[in-house]
């Protein structure tokens, strides 16, 4: 690549969110940040195609580098007991 | 007597998302007295993801109370949106009050989505361009709604007022969201109207790396109830009705 902004890791990062909140996902908060080179993923997603749609995205905007997905579907059993207020 | 309000935000469904929620959904009448949703039930406010929403929630034996949130006003079709969730039987308020009866008593709930625009010393101005003091008039507008529904429940013999908003109305229950995107995720100006209107409990969404629990600078109780903070299909609060 020519342009050093595409190969700018912090750019691609930022490009990899644009697309999270713009396309299929909607933003649904996954935060993207480099560490140690390399670039780490973390959030909670409503359903398993979500994370898969989430780690499709990352790949193709972060070809070349190591990604680590914390990426986790939410939760739905019912909780257990009640707050008392 | 005990009022139970079972409360959840951020559902977020689509129609890979469908049934996922409906099994705990339907556990409720052991455990609430009524569901609160605080907005963002759908990704992008689309009508189909609308109708899975109601597919969740359609002849719950308790009642369903709703705000909308950002995500549903994505698609700008959020009296669509409604209209869908009103025929399923939810109850969707935008600066709007309903009373509920349950056993231990009426309970009040005020809703409104609100917006953005941060804290207390934090905060962005009703200043300069025209979308920038638009932005705070939203919030304004949605703030002051909150705090005419919240008055109208004081006229209504509840034994406990609920504000239910999707945007939060500290910043306690942010903790854990990077501080420099506070302002696009609530706004004091909700806390206020809560503070100076009066309620029991306020319930909101929208933060998902956020925290629990909280409190306004007048002592009312704020609850994050975005189902990736809360980790699980809803959490009940109990409210002395007395």
């Amino acid at each position: 690549m020519s342009d050093p902004g595409v190969q700018n890791v912090e750019y691609r990062v930022a490009h990899l969110q644009d697309r999270l909140a713009a396309e299929e996902l909607g933003e649904l908060g996954v935060r993207a940040e480099v560490r140690a080179g390399a670039v780490a993923l973390t959030g909670t997603v409503p359903s398993a195609q979500c994370r898969e749609t989430v780690l499709r995205l990352a790949r193709e905007e972060l070809a070349g580098l190591t990604v680590h997905a914390d990426v986790v579907v939410a939760q739905t059993t019912r909780p257990d007991h009640a707050e008392e207020l | 007597m005990t009022i139970r309000v079972a409360a959840v935000g951020d559902i977020h469904m689509g129609p890979d998302s469908e049934g996922l929620l409906r099994p705990a959904f339907e556990t409720l009448p052991d455990c609430a007295d009524v569901l609160l949703l605080a907005g963002d039930l759908t990704r992008h406010g689309t009508p189909q993801e609308a109708r899975v929403v109601c597919r969740e929630v359609r002849d719950l034996p308790v009642p369903v109370v709703a705000v909308l949130g950002n995500h549903d006003h994505h698609d700008e079709r959020p009296e669509e949106v409604t209209a869908i969730l009103r025929d399923a039987g939810v109850t969707v308020l935008e600066g709007e009050a309903e009373v509920v009866e349950c056993a231990g008593g009426r309970v009040g709930i005020a809703g409104t989505k609100g917006f953005g625009g941060g804290f207390v010393g934090r905060s962005a101005g009703e200043f300069g361009e025209p979308v920038m003091k638009e932005f705070v008039r939203t919030t304004r507008r949605s703030a002051d709604s909150l705090h005419a529904a919240l008055k109208q429940l004081d006229e209504e013999d509840c034994a406990a007022r609920v504000a239910l908003t999707h945007f939060s109305p500290v910043a306690d229950t942010l903790a854990g969201e990077p501080p420099e995107i506070h302002p696009f995720l609530g706004s004091y100006l909700l806390a206020e109207a809560i503070d100076t209107a009066g309620a029991d409990l306020a319930v909101h969404g929208h933060a998902h790396l956020g925290t629990e629990h909280g409190m306004t600078a007048g002592g009312v109780r704020v609850r994050n109830v975005a189902q990736p903070v809360i980790r699980r299909a809803f959490n009940v609060y109990r409210l002395d009705g007395d």
